[in-house]
């Protein structure tokens, strides 16, 4: 009954199974998207225990903004007058418009989650040493893309949740020494959020980021590539080493021939028995296009039941109480609250320290980490026993940093007053 | 033979894959749904039962279900309550004891001065003219700070609906002496002069200089008023209410006089103070003033803007 089942599938949707290692890696190599994929990879590469395959669902929502983000555009009009108006219209008239709005919007946020979550997979299986750690640190410049671009983005809209979270964001941003106000008066267009930070922003969010991060997702995994795959194999490559050698054999060198060094076709496989691997077509292909499938039912099922938000439209008299930055950005202005000091009539601007020296150093420490780290053969296994202190502080910091945006997001009510959820907030005076 | 190894894993995903595209499908469908499954369908149905119910069946036969709305970028107008609220030039013609939305608008003397189709409905009533669903239309919701001045906000603030009203209606008509239909403000208009409150207060240039300008009182944010020595609501329109009758209970020490006055006069003022926002609307859409002598409160035509 299954193999009948599973048989009608595969002549309605999955016709082409491979009768050859060789057109297995045919497969990959002519065709125009999957070139890029090694013919062969590693089992365990491939298992969902290793990579979580975080990076693919990463990728996963970057296409569907991407996709959703054009079609946006057609609706969109960066201009302080338009703007809100053309999302009302897109909320409320256009087909499928609010659907469109909430996807893009879910994937967002959830791209900045995911992107972090990678992250933390990649350093708690120690993945980013040796020739890795120069795709570590394009990930590095991947995760401030992604924050940049939630940022721009959650301008757009020009409301009053907008403009404030930029506006708090923008102050804490000018907080750094001597470049501060200058970088924030180039952000904004100005000294205050207007129309020009709006266009500014605009262009940022839908050219000039989204290109710069493709074009690093791309080196990113053509790094994957040329660091021989991912760092799951190295244990597996350890043990081969050990045992006795014989060149594999595999019908993919015949394809390339033999090149000397870790060249693109040979790295993937190299060092690697045959029985290690499987072909890439359709077994990495398969589970990716597993992943994105996943990852769309996700943001689909959210759009369909919950709302983007969207406030009044924006209103540079009336600050929203209390003003909030976006929740990626929101344990910053949760440490400039708290090392902000009064002594007497004297206020001690916490901006500094909270808003460029913590943030300064985490992401100095981010960058250097690879080249700090001495643990010798933990690479590409979880939670190494070796890197126990690593991990320790990773994650003490990690919880730090989601502790402060649970506050900041969840328990900050009016005035900047701790609240817990279930008590009762203060109901802020109406007009009527 | 031992099984291939992507055999097993083609194993492992096939179910899930299979499970993930049923549930695209699902999600898919319930998203059409949603789209079809539009708040306003239903009513734009029962109005066509209408129209040929009342011998329309020309009428009844042309209208085709969609979103109506009437857009005016002058006023920044767009308002797709007539979506719903389909009857409302149809006075006349369809009885008055329609149920809501589909009523006709109430056949009042001055609606012709404001035609539906440049002033559209916001204007007057609030409400979020973008929305097509009737909660986010009425009320606004998430942060809309302009809720449709509704039956139930205007028994909050011990005033009839029309009343409320008057307060957007005197947006436009602020530098009428009296105006036909806004006796709420036509009456805290003369209050303002009895009383003589411009010998401290200035309005529009004009005045004392002794307590706060009032010219764009109504903008002013809840929050900058003190509610600490306020009984009842809230709310900035109940701020003013208690200030006009006691303005020394509400200001300790404030130099405005504890007028004592009727609380229907107190509530006039508050929708006075109310309606003085600054109006971005073009000139055509501000009816120029009577030329009858200008008065502190109505002052001159000439800083019309
Ligand atoms: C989705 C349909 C729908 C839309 C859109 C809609 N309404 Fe209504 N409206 C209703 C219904 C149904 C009622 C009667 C029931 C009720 O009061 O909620 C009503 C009632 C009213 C009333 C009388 C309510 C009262 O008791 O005060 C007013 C006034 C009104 N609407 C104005 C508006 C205005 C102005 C807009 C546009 C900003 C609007 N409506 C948009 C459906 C709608
Ligand atoms: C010039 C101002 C003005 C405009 C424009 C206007 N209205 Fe009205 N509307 C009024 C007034 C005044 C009343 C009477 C309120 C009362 O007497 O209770 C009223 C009453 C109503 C009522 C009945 C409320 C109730 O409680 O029964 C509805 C519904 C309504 N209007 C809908 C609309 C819609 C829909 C539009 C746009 C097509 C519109 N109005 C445009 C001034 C206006
Ligand atoms: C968007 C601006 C606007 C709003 C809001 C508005 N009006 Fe008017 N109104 C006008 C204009 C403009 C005219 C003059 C039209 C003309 O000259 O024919 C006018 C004319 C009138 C007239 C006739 C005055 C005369 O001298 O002939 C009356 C009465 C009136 N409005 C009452 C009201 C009432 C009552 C409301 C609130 C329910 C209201 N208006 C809301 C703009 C407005
Ligand atoms: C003797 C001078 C005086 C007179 C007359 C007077 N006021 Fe005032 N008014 C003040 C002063 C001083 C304040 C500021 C302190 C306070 O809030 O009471 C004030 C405050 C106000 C406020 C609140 C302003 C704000 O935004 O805080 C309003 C509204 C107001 N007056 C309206 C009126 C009206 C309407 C009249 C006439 C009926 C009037 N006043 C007569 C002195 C005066
Ligand atoms: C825009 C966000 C990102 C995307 C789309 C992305 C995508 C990917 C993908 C698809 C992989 C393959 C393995 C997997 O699926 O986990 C991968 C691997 C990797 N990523 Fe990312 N990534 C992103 C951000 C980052 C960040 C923030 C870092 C670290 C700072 C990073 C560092 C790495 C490293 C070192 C590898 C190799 C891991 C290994 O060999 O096990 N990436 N990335």
């Amino acid at each position: 009954m299954a193999g009948g089942i599973q048989r009608l599938w595969r002549k309605l949707a999955w016709p082409w199974s491979p009768a050859s290692d060789r057109e297995a890696s045919e497969a990959i190599v002519r065709n125009l998207w999957l070139h890029w994929f090694p013919a062969k990879v590693s089992g365990r590469s491939l298992s969902w225990s290793y990579s979580l395959w975080l990076g693919t669902a990463a990728a996963s929502l970057f296409v569907i903004l991407t996709v959703t983000g054009v079609m946006l555009m057609f609706f969109y009009v960066p201009s302080t007058e338009r703007a809100y108006g053309s999302i009302k219209d897109l909320e409320y008239a256009v087909s499928f418009g609010r659907l469109l709005r909430n996807q893009h919007r879910w994937a967002a946020e959830g791209m900045v989650a995911l992107a972090f979550m990678h992250m933390a997979r990649v350093f708690f299986t120690g993945a980013y040493r040796g020739s890795r750690a120069l795709n570590w640190l394009v990930g590095v410049a991947l995760l401030l893309g992604t924050l940049m671009l939630s940022f721009t983005g959650y301008l757009l809209p020009w409301d009053q949740l907008a403009y404030w979270a930029i506006t708090v964001g923008t102050n804490i941003a000018s907080q750094a020494p001597l470049v501060g106000p200058t970088a924030r008066y180039i952000l904004l267009g100005g000294h205050f959020v207007g129309q020009q930070t709006l266009l500014r922003f605009y262009v940022l969010h839908v050219f000039f980021l989204p290109a710069v991060v493709w074009i690093l997702v791309a080196y990113h995994m053509w790094r994957v590539r040329k660091d021989g795959g991912l760092a799951a194999i190295e244990p597996l490559r350890a043990l081969r080493r050990a045992e006795p050698r014989e060149m594999p054999r595999t019908k993919s060198y015949s394809l390339f021939g033999l090149t000397p060094g870790t060249s693109v076709a040979v790295a993937s496989s190299m060092g690697l028995e045959e029985s290690d691997q499987v072909a890439s077509s359709p077994n990495l292909t398969r589970r990716m296009m597993l992943v994105f499938l996943t990852v769309f039912n996700l943001t689909l099922l959210l759009s369909l039941f919950i709302n983007a938000p969207l406030e009044g439209p924006a209103n540079p008299s009336v600050t929203p109480n209390p003003a909030k930055a976006p929740w990626y950005f929101v344990w910053l202005q949760e440490l400039v609250s708290w090392t902000t000091v009064h002594l007497g009539s004297i206020t001690i601007s916490g901006g500094l320290l909270g808003g460029i020296l913590v943030p300064g150093i985490l992401l100095a420490a981010l960058i250097l980490w690879p080249f700090l780290d001495r643990s010798t053969d933990a690479e590409g296994v979880w939670f190494a026993p070796e890197r126990k202190r690593q991990n320790a502080v990773f994650v003490v910091i990690t919880a730090v940093i989601i502790i402060l945006i649970v506050v900041g997001a969840w328990l900050r009510g009016p005035y900047w007053h701790l609240y817990w959820p279930w008590s009762p907030r203060p109901v802020l005076p109406r007009v009527l | 033979m031992a099984e291939r190894r992507d055999q097993s894993l083609e194993r492992q995903d096939f179910a899930w894959l299979v499970l993930m595209s049923l549930i695209f499908f699902g999600l898919v469908a319930i998203g059409l749904w949603r789209e079809y499954a539009t708040a306003w369908r239903p009513w734009q149905r029962e109005f066509k039962l209408v129209l040929a119910h009342a011998g329309r069946f020309q009428d009844a036969r042309k209208f085709q279900p969609g979103i109506r709305q009437i857009w005016n970028p002058e006023l920044g107008v767009v308002d797709r309550c007539v979506s719903c609220h389909l009857g409302y030039e149809w006075g006349g013609i369809l009885p008055a004891a329609l149920r809501q939305p589909l009523t006709p608008h109430p056949n009042l003397s001055f609606m012709n001065r404001h035609p539906f189709d440049r002033f559209g409905c916001t204007p007057c009533h609030a409400g979020q003219g973008w929305a097509t669903n009737a909660h986010a239309a009425h009320y606004g919701g998430g942060g809309w700070e302009e809720p449709m001045l509704s039956r139930r906000l205007a028994a909050g603030c011990g005033v009839s609906e029309a009343e409320l009203l008057q307060m957007r209606c005197n947006f436009c008509h602020r530098r009428d002496r009296s105006t036909q239909g806004m006796d709420a403000i036509n009456l805290a208009k003369t209050l303002i002069k009895k009383k003589k409150c411009l010998i401290c207060h200035s309005v529009e240039g004009q005045g004392g200089h002794s307590a706060p300008d009032l010219t764009y009182e109504g903008d002013k944010d809840p929050e900058q008023f003190d509610f600490s020595h306020i009984a009842g609501a809230r709310t900035v329109f109940n701020w003013h209410v208690e200030h006009f009758i006691a303005a020394g209970k509400v200001s300790p020490k404030t130099a405005m006089p504890d007028y004592d006055m009727p609380p229907d006069q107190a509530r006039a003022l508050a929708l006075l103070m109310l309606s003085w926002r600054h109006i971005n609307y073009p000139p055509q859409y501000i009816p120029q003033p009577q030329s009858a002598p200008q008065t502190a409160a109505t002052p001159a035509a000439s800083s019309n803007h």
